[in-house]
Protein backbone atom coordinates (compact mmCIF):
# COMPACT_ATOMS: atom_id res chain seq x y z
CA UNK A 1 0.00 0.00 0.00
CA UNK A 2 2.48 2.80 0.75
CA UNK A 3 4.59 1.56 -2.52
CA UNK A 4 8.40 0.65 -0.78
CA UNK A 5 10.06 -1.85 -0.05
CA UNK A 6 9.73 -4.25 3.65
CA UNK A 7 13.18 -2.92 5.08
CA UNK A 8 12.23 0.57 4.24
CA UNK A 9 9.09 0.20 6.45
CA UNK A 10 11.02 -1.87 8.61
CA UNK A 11 13.64 0.68 9.20
CA UNK A 12 10.86 3.41 9.70
CA UNK A 13 8.85 1.53 12.27
CA UNK A 14 12.43 0.68 14.34
CA UNK A 15 13.25 4.91 13.86
CA UNK A 16 10.02 5.41 15.14
CA UNK A 17 10.29 3.59 17.68
CA UNK A 18 13.99 4.54 18.77
CA UNK A 19 13.31 8.35 18.77
CA UNK A 20 9.99 7.86 20.83
CA UNK A 21 11.05 5.96 23.54
CA UNK A 22 14.70 7.78 24.34
CA UNK A 23 12.53 11.02 24.39
CA UNK A 24 10.45 9.58 26.98
CA UNK A 25 12.99 7.48 28.83
CA UNK A 26 14.76 10.94 28.87
CA UNK A 27 11.78 13.55 29.45
CA UNK A 28 13.03 16.05 27.61
CA UNK A 29 11.47 18.95 26.89
CA UNK A 30 9.53 20.11 23.68
CA UNK A 31 12.25 22.40 22.68
CA UNK A 32 14.70 20.00 23.42
CA UNK A 33 12.73 17.52 21.14
CA UNK A 34 12.32 20.01 18.21
CA UNK A 35 16.17 20.87 18.16
CA UNK A 36 17.06 17.09 17.98
CA UNK A 37 14.07 16.16 15.13
CA UNK A 38 15.19 18.93 12.74
CA UNK A 39 18.92 17.56 12.37
CA UNK A 40 17.11 14.65 10.28
CA UNK A 41 15.99 17.23 7.67
CA UNK A 42 12.44 16.52 7.71
CA UNK A 43 9.60 19.08 6.39
CA UNK A 44 8.34 21.29 9.40
CA UNK A 45 4.70 19.83 9.08
CA UNK A 46 6.20 16.53 9.57
CA UNK A 47 8.91 17.57 13.06
CA UNK A 48 5.26 18.95 14.30
CA UNK A 49 3.51 15.71 14.03
CA UNK A 50 6.54 14.12 15.16
CA UNK A 51 6.39 16.78 18.52
CA UNK A 52 2.29 15.64 18.82
CA UNK A 53 3.15 12.35 18.24
CA UNK A 54 5.54 12.48 21.51
CA UNK A 55 3.93 14.88 23.77
CA UNK A 56 0.69 12.31 23.75
CA UNK A 57 2.30 9.25 23.90
CA UNK A 58 5.13 9.46 26.26
CA UNK A 59 3.43 9.33 29.43
CA UNK A 60 2.40 5.58 28.38
CA UNK A 61 5.28 5.03 26.75
CA UNK A 62 7.02 6.20 30.53
CA UNK A 63 4.44 3.59 32.14
CA UNK A 64 5.48 0.87 30.28
CA UNK A 65 9.06 1.85 30.52
CA UNK A 66 8.74 1.49 34.21
CA UNK A 67 8.11 -2.25 34.37
CA UNK A 68 11.39 -2.94 32.53
CA UNK A 69 13.13 -2.07 36.16
CA UNK A 70 14.41 -4.30 38.32
CA UNK A 71 12.17 -5.61 40.65
CA UNK A 72 11.44 -7.36 43.92
CA UNK A 73 8.17 -8.81 45.13
CA UNK A 74 5.54 -5.57 45.21
CA UNK A 75 2.81 -5.56 47.89
CA UNK A 76 -0.81 -6.33 47.19
CA UNK A 77 -2.99 -7.01 50.10
CA UNK A 78 -2.59 -8.50 53.64
CA UNK A 79 -5.46 -10.27 55.55
CA UNK A 80 -5.21 -11.46 58.96
CA UNK A 81 -6.53 -13.79 61.94
CA UNK A 82 -6.62 -14.37 65.23
CA UNK A 83 -5.82 -17.67 66.74
CA UNK A 84 -5.84 -19.08 70.32
CA UNK A 85 -3.86 -22.49 70.52
CA UNK A 86 -6.20 -24.52 72.82
CA UNK A 87 -3.72 -27.80 73.23
CA UNK A 88 -1.16 -29.80 70.98
CA UNK A 89 0.29 -33.21 70.85
CA UNK A 90 3.35 -32.80 73.21
CA UNK A 91 0.76 -30.57 75.73
CA UNK A 92 -2.32 -30.00 77.16
CA UNK A 93 -4.25 -26.83 78.18
CA UNK A 94 -2.54 -24.51 76.81
CA UNK A 95 -3.82 -20.49 75.98
CA UNK A 96 -1.95 -19.52 72.80
CA UNK A 97 -2.65 -16.79 71.43
CA UNK A 98 -1.57 -15.89 67.72
CA UNK A 99 -2.19 -13.56 64.53
CA UNK A 100 -2.29 -15.19 61.53
CA UNK A 101 -1.25 -13.35 58.02
CA UNK A 102 -1.69 -13.81 54.69
CA UNK A 103 0.35 -11.83 52.54
CA UNK A 104 -0.62 -11.18 49.19
CA UNK A 105 2.50 -9.90 46.30
CA UNK A 106 2.93 -9.55 43.35
CA UNK A 107 6.30 -10.88 41.42
CA UNK A 108 6.81 -10.37 37.81
CA UNK A 109 2.67 -10.78 36.76
CA UNK A 110 2.51 -13.70 39.30
CA UNK A 111 0.65 -13.39 42.87
CA UNK A 112 1.91 -14.80 45.35
CA UNK A 113 0.38 -15.33 48.50
CA UNK A 114 2.39 -16.37 51.84
CA UNK A 115 0.56 -17.47 55.35
CA UNK A 116 2.74 -16.19 58.38
CA UNK A 117 2.18 -15.76 61.84
CA UNK A 118 3.19 -14.19 65.20
CA UNK A 119 2.57 -13.61 68.43
CA UNK A 120 1.17 -10.25 70.03
CA UNK A 121 3.78 -8.38 71.11
CA UNK A 122 5.96 -8.86 67.76
CA UNK A 123 3.20 -7.92 66.30
CA UNK A 124 2.73 -4.54 68.34
CA UNK A 125 6.60 -4.42 67.37
CA UNK A 126 6.19 -4.57 63.77
CA UNK A 127 3.23 -1.32 64.23
CA UNK A 128 5.58 0.45 65.80
CA UNK A 129 8.58 -0.10 63.55
CA UNK A 130 6.20 0.76 60.40
CA UNK A 131 4.91 3.99 61.77
CA UNK A 132 8.50 5.02 62.01
CA UNK A 133 8.85 4.08 58.58
CA UNK A 134 6.10 5.88 57.18
CA UNK A 135 7.11 8.74 59.82
CA UNK A 136 10.53 9.29 58.07
CA UNK A 137 9.04 10.92 54.75
CA UNK A 138 7.36 13.77 56.92
CA UNK A 139 10.57 14.57 58.24
CA UNK A 140 12.79 17.69 57.13
CA UNK A 141 15.46 15.89 55.66
CA UNK A 142 13.53 14.12 53.29
CA UNK A 143 11.28 16.70 51.81
CA UNK A 144 14.71 18.55 51.45
CA UNK A 145 15.72 15.96 49.14
CA UNK A 146 12.55 15.50 47.53
CA UNK A 147 12.33 19.15 46.68
CA UNK A 148 16.09 19.79 45.42
CA UNK A 149 15.69 16.44 43.11
CA UNK A 150 12.95 17.17 41.27
CA UNK B 1 24.15 -40.46 83.34
CA UNK B 2 26.24 -43.92 82.27
CA UNK B 3 29.38 -41.88 83.31
CA UNK B 4 28.00 -40.57 86.42
CA UNK B 5 30.93 -42.06 89.00
CA UNK B 6 28.11 -42.92 91.99
CA UNK B 7 25.70 -45.03 89.81
CA UNK B 8 28.74 -46.64 88.57
CA UNK B 9 27.97 -50.01 90.40
CA UNK B 10 24.59 -50.51 88.95
CA UNK B 11 24.13 -52.34 86.06
CA UNK B 12 23.31 -49.99 82.94
CA UNK B 13 20.46 -51.32 81.72
CA UNK B 14 18.75 -51.06 84.77
CA UNK B 15 20.33 -47.40 84.64
CA UNK B 16 18.45 -46.96 81.25
CA UNK B 17 15.16 -48.66 82.14
CA UNK B 18 14.74 -46.18 85.08
CA UNK B 19 15.98 -43.15 82.86
CA UNK B 20 13.60 -43.96 80.88
CA UNK B 21 10.68 -44.76 83.28
CA UNK B 22 11.47 -40.87 85.58
CA UNK B 23 11.45 -39.68 82.06
CA UNK B 24 7.96 -41.13 80.69
CA UNK B 25 6.36 -39.82 83.73
CA UNK B 26 7.43 -36.75 83.85
CA UNK B 27 6.58 -35.62 80.05
CA UNK B 28 3.40 -37.45 80.98
CA UNK B 29 2.49 -35.32 84.19
CA UNK B 30 4.14 -32.03 81.97
CA UNK B 31 1.70 -33.20 79.34
CA UNK B 32 -1.65 -33.10 81.29
CA UNK B 33 -0.30 -30.47 83.71
CA UNK B 34 -0.88 -32.48 86.39
CA UNK B 35 -1.22 -31.08 90.41
CA UNK B 36 0.94 -32.90 92.92
CA UNK B 37 -1.81 -34.69 94.03
CA UNK B 38 -2.38 -36.55 91.66
CA UNK B 39 1.11 -36.94 91.11
CA UNK B 40 1.63 -38.33 94.31
CA UNK B 41 -1.38 -40.69 93.90
CA UNK B 42 0.09 -42.20 90.63
CA UNK B 43 3.41 -42.39 92.65
CA UNK B 44 1.76 -44.03 95.54
CA UNK B 45 0.30 -46.61 93.18
CA UNK B 46 3.89 -47.38 91.86
CA UNK B 47 4.61 -48.78 95.50
CA UNK B 48 6.97 -45.59 96.10
CA UNK B 49 7.85 -45.11 99.75
CA UNK B 50 6.30 -41.30 101.06
CA UNK B 51 10.44 -39.56 101.29
CA UNK B 52 11.03 -40.75 97.37
CA UNK B 53 7.93 -39.31 96.31
CA UNK B 54 8.04 -36.06 98.45
CA UNK B 55 11.15 -35.50 97.13
CA UNK B 56 10.61 -36.27 93.30
CA UNK B 57 7.41 -33.92 93.75
CA UNK B 58 9.73 -30.84 94.67
CA UNK B 59 12.26 -31.35 91.91
CA UNK B 60 9.01 -31.78 89.44
CA UNK B 61 7.51 -28.79 90.69
CA UNK B 62 10.74 -26.33 90.66
CA UNK B 63 11.17 -27.74 86.86
CA UNK B 64 7.62 -27.78 86.08
CA UNK B 65 7.28 -24.12 84.50
CA UNK B 66 10.33 -24.82 82.62
CA UNK B 67 8.67 -28.26 81.10
CA UNK B 68 5.99 -26.26 80.22
CA UNK B 69 7.26 -24.18 78.03
CA UNK B 70 9.39 -26.52 76.52
CA UNK B 71 6.41 -28.62 75.81
CA UNK B 72 4.81 -25.65 74.53
CA UNK B 73 7.83 -24.95 71.90
CA UNK B 74 7.04 -28.30 69.85
CA UNK B 75 4.92 -28.76 66.70
CA UNK B 76 4.39 -27.33 63.87
CA UNK B 77 3.50 -23.71 62.52
CA UNK B 78 3.86 -21.48 59.83
CA UNK B 79 6.49 -19.36 59.31
CA UNK B 80 7.22 -16.89 62.57
CA UNK B 81 7.87 -13.20 62.15
CA UNK B 82 10.30 -12.02 64.36
CA UNK B 83 11.08 -8.65 63.30
CA UNK B 84 10.98 -6.00 60.03
CA UNK B 85 13.38 -4.07 58.95
CA UNK B 86 12.79 -1.39 56.59
CA UNK B 87 14.74 1.04 53.93
CA UNK B 88 13.10 4.30 52.70
CA UNK B 89 14.62 4.89 48.93
CA UNK B 90 14.22 7.97 46.77
CA UNK B 91 14.55 6.80 42.82
CA UNK B 92 15.74 9.05 40.39
CA UNK B 93 16.56 6.89 37.59
CA UNK B 94 17.20 3.45 36.08
CA UNK B 95 18.31 2.26 32.57
CA UNK B 96 15.31 2.32 31.47
CA UNK B 97 13.64 5.34 32.74
CA UNK B 98 15.24 8.31 33.68
CA UNK B 99 14.15 10.98 36.16
CA UNK B 100 11.57 8.80 37.64
CA UNK B 101 11.63 10.64 41.20
CA UNK B 102 9.16 7.91 43.25
CA UNK B 103 10.17 7.35 47.14
CA UNK B 104 9.51 3.99 47.91
CA UNK B 105 9.74 1.03 50.48
CA UNK B 106 11.50 -1.87 50.88
CA UNK B 107 10.44 -4.32 53.87
CA UNK B 108 11.56 -7.11 54.95
CA UNK B 109 10.13 -9.33 57.23
CA UNK B 110 12.41 -11.61 59.00
CA UNK B 111 11.08 -14.98 59.86
CA UNK B 112 12.13 -18.05 61.59
CA UNK B 113 10.79 -21.71 60.80
CA UNK B 114 10.86 -23.75 64.19
CA UNK B 115 11.63 -27.26 61.94
CA UNK B 116 14.87 -26.24 60.10
CA UNK B 117 15.79 -23.26 61.51
CA UNK B 118 16.52 -21.45 58.27
CA UNK B 119 15.65 -18.26 57.95
CA UNK B 120 13.45 -17.47 54.70
CA UNK B 121 13.17 -13.70 54.89
CA UNK B 122 10.54 -12.28 53.39
CA UNK B 123 11.01 -8.93 51.20
CA UNK B 124 8.88 -6.93 49.49
CA UNK B 125 8.22 -3.47 47.97
CA UNK B 126 6.09 -0.66 48.45
CA UNK B 127 4.86 2.77 48.34
CA UNK B 128 3.61 4.60 51.02
CA UNK B 129 -0.46 4.38 50.52
CA UNK B 130 0.58 0.47 50.38
CA UNK B 131 2.45 1.12 53.54
CA UNK B 132 -0.34 3.23 55.30
CA UNK B 133 -3.01 0.05 53.99
CA UNK B 134 -0.86 -2.49 55.44
CA UNK B 135 -0.32 -0.98 58.92
CA UNK B 136 -3.51 0.32 58.87
CA UNK B 137 -4.24 -3.39 58.65
CA UNK B 138 -2.06 -4.69 61.70
CA UNK B 139 -3.47 -1.96 64.14
CA UNK B 140 -6.91 -3.62 63.07
CA UNK B 141 -5.78 -6.95 64.32
CA UNK B 142 -3.94 -5.36 67.72
CA UNK B 143 -7.42 -4.16 68.46
CA UNK B 144 -9.36 -6.81 68.04
CA UNK B 145 -6.59 -8.29 69.87
CA UNK B 146 -6.98 -6.13 72.69
CA UNK B 147 -11.20 -6.58 72.69
CA UNK B 148 -10.53 -10.26 72.89
CA UNK B 149 -8.48 -9.97 75.71
CA UNK B 150 -11.22 -7.50 77.16
CA UNK B 151 -13.86 -9.93 77.19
Amino acid sequence: KLNVGVDTVQHGVEGLTYLLTESSKLMISEVDFQDSVHVLGFSDELNKLLLQLYLDNRKEIRTILAELAPKLPSYHNLEWRLDVQLASRSLRQQIKPAVTIKLHLNQNEDQIAQVLQTDPSTLLHLIQQLEQALGEMKTNHCRRIVRNMK
Amino acid sequence: ILDDPDLKDIDPTVLKHCHAAAATCILEAGKQKADIAAISTCLEDCKLDKERIEQFCTEYQKNKDALEILLGSIGRSPLHITDVSWRLEYQIKSNQLHKTYQPSYLVTLNVENSDSGSHPDVSFSCTMEQLQDLVGKLKDAAKSLERATQM
